[in-house]
């Protein structure tokens, strides 16, 4: 029985039920067959480590070195928000290595569900800026860490400079401007966009977790709420729909700016008045971790000047690797808003504290339901 | 039963040579053991795939949050939540009515096309049904992801009009809006409606429509006051097997629905992830579970009711 057969029968109207029916069986088992060798192929490089990262770090230019070690990527889990990983690794994910910033590290320390990370066997370690490994809580015993830190940042507003009009200087209130009413766009989770609040409210993060704190944060994004087109952690659609002008102005990441500018969309990453967001993010490893020694080369690979190379250049992050910094000038990194001495930055900006696990829920559960409307 | 009944009379006199497990004894005795046997992996399935889960579900619901744990203390608390917050209310009807509009629609729009190839396909029949259900073969993901190239902002509805010099600007309540969220389940939803709509037509007797024509009704008449009522099983069955899903669905609105469109099933998700509060979580399941049971015993007793006026 040819396709061709097949086909003849059905223009002269002569295919049987009981025919077609048999061609369809017959097309079934070859689709689901044909793939068999291909699956095989791809079970054998199995063993890879399980990186659980925001969505956009999945990228081969981040793996180089690990790469050229493992044959292979890492395999890869996504998540939005950090808070919702903690979730996922509690109910009973295990991966080898996950990504949470400054912000939330004291807080997934307490969990019990990571192992501290022996220095000595990450080899790029002695090029790490050591502002960056000394946050708060992260020193279980020496010669160990509980996150090492990879990329930093800040998070602001990216706006169109042909939409937008600025007056004066920039400021958050680009965010907050009803002649943009629905065309304006922010981060989903609240680990971003509630301490963005509390800068727009004028709340000092040292006593962000206050009822007033929380009554006046929550004024601003109730506020704001209904000039808002997408609230989503899905970077991509933010910056398509700045791209396309759907949005004039939306909170971002640094990487947003510099990828919309590098494709020649007339946007700026905006130096507010009243300081940017700003954090650490590294990676810690999971105890239960089932491929420590990739674990390990994970870390490795991140951590390397060729990945900081790419994190500098093509997404306008920090890099805790210092020698990462040295193949671009003053006067480059200025203009992504990075330096080679971190701390400058993070402290001209605001920068996020850890906070207790009751503030977390409490501030996570009614950011939902402001953006639900409530 | 008289082959089986022999052997046994034969050793009446002897001492039985090996006792029967009193399970196999019940097996031989009771018919209805046989028919528990037959369907015991169905059953085995249905009990810890379901009973067992929506036990667990149910007693998670009465558990209230505490820290990252629980505090497991039975108690209402929850479902007294879910009742006097307006957030879980709101969200609750606006999926009601969401997916009661996209069920309408979906009905609506399946109807003609089910119609069509009952009564006026007589080769094929099979291959016009497949042909209608090809869109379905491909991920619902992709369908909405291709539902969000369609209605986007610099979407093919958008640029269509444009270049048409009806609008200005792009409409931007296409995306990310409850209307984005309707459009797209009535789509992706209408195989479930095609097939039950085009069983109960096809099932019509035609000599009833050719009475029907000799005694005198019109067309329009004879639509109404036959095929309609004797296809009613296929559209109760189209709606429930649409509204029941989509009530809870959460891929549609998480991406098309924008702020406004949410639905009861983000929320739920949001429990059990960002907001980290499991038992209400598992309370908002309940609930809507409940509510679903409830609207479809009234829609079904509407319906019959209805139904049994018109025949």
């Amino acid at each position: 029985m040819d396709i061709l057969d097949q086909l003849g029968a059905v223009r002269e109207g002569k295919l049987s039920r009981r025919k077609f029916t048999k061609g369809l069986l017959a097309a079934g088992v070859a689709m689901t067959t044909v793939p068999l060798p291909a699956r095989r192929a791809l079970a054998a490089e199995g063993d890879q480590a399980t990186y659980f990262t925001w969505g956009g770090y999945d990228i081969p230019e981040l793996f180089g070195p690990y790469q050229e070690k493992n044959g292979a990527l890492p395999n890869f889990a996504i998540f939005g928000g950090s808070e919702e990983a903690l979730t996922k690794m509690r109910g009973g994910f295990v991966v080898d290595v996950s990504h949470p910033c400054n912000q939330s590290m004291p807080r997934w320390v307490q969990t019990g569900l990571f192992q501290p990370i022996d220095t000595a066997r990450v080899a790029n370690w002695g090029d790490v800026i050591p502002e960056l490994v000394d946050l708060p809580g992260n020193d279980p015993e020496a010669g160990k860490v509980w996150m090492a830190p990879f990329d930093w940042g800040q998070t602001s507003v990216t706006y169109r400079t042909d939409l937008v009009e600025i007056e004066g200087e920039e400021s958050w209130d680009i965010l907050w401007d009803e002649r943009y009413s629905g065309r304006l766009g922010s981060l989903a989770s609240g680990g971003d966009a509630w301490w963005c609040g509390a800068i727009k409210a004028g709340v000092d993060f040292a006593s962000i977790d206050t009822p007033e704190a929380f009554d006046k944060i929550a004024a601003v994004m109730r506020e704001q709420r209904p000039l808002i087109r997408l609230y989503t952690d899905d970077t991509t659609t933010l910056e398509q729909a700045l791209s396309a002008g759907e949005m004039v102005a939306s909170m971002t990441w640094n990487s947003s700016a510099v990828l919309l500018q590098a494709e020649g969309i007339p946007v700026k990453f905006a130096k507010p008045k009243e300081g940017a967001l700003t954090w650490v993010c590294g990676v810690m490893i999971h105890k239960d971790a089932p491929n420590l020694d990739r674990a390990y080369d994970v870390i490795d690979s991140l951590l390397s000047v060729e990945t900081g190379h790419f994190m500098i250049n093509d997404w306008g992050y920090g890099h805790s690797n210092s020698k990462a910094f040295d193949q671009f000038d003053e006067e480059t990194l200025a203009g992504l808003g990075l330096s080679k001495n971190p701390v400058e930055i993070l402290n001209a900006g605001h920068f996020q504290q850890p906070q207790t696990q009751e503030w977390e829920t409490r501030m996570n559960e009614l950011f939902e339901q402001i953006k639900a409307g409530f | 039963m008289a082959e089986t009944s022999l052997p046994k009379r034969r050793s009446a006199g002897a001492p039985p040579r090996a006792p029967a497990s009193p399970l196999l004894r019940l097996l031989r005795r009771s018919e209805s053991a046989r028919g528990y046997l037959m369907m015991s992996p169905t059953l085995l399935i249905m009990t810890f795939g379901i009973v067992v889960p929506f036990f667990i579900l149910l007693v998670i619901s009465l558990w209230t949050r505490q820290g990252f744990g629980f505090d497991t203390t039975l108690t209402l608390a929850n479902y007294g939540r879910s009742w006097t917050e307006p957030i879980y209310g709101a969200l609750m009807l606006r999926s009601f009515w969401i997916s009661g509009v996209a069920t309408v629609a979906t009905v609506l729009l399946c109807y003609p096309m089910a119609y069509y190839v009952a009564f006026h396909v007589h080769r094929n029949k099979m291959m016009w049904i497949i042909l209608m259900t090809l869109p379905f073969w491909t991920s619902y993901l992709l369908r909405v992801f291709a539902w969000k190239v369609i209605l986007g902002y610099e979407g093919v509805i958008n640029s269509g009009l444009m270049s048409a010099g009806l609008i200005d600007a792009p409409l931007g309540f296409l995306l990310y809006s409850p209307t984005a969220v309707i459009i797209t389940l009535a789509h992706a939803w209408a195989a479930f409606a095609i097939l039950p709509l085009y069983v109960s037509l096809e099932k019509i007797d035609k000599s009833l429509l050719e009475a029907a024509t000799d005694l005198g009704d019109g067309p329009m008449a004879r639509f109404f006051r036959v095929t309609l009522p004797l296809s009613m099983p296929g559209v109760i069955a189209a709606s429930f097997l649409i509204f029941i899903p989509t009530t809870g669905d959460y891929i549609t609105p998480a991406l098309l629905g924008g702020p406004d469109g949410a639905m009861i099933g983000n929320l739920i998700q949001l429990q059990f992830g960002a907001v980290n509060n499991w038992p209400m979580g598992a309370t908002l399941s309940i609930v809507l579970m409940l509510w679903i049971a409830a609207l479809a015993l009234v829609f079904l007793l509407v319906t019959r009711k209805v139904q049994g006026r018109i025949t």
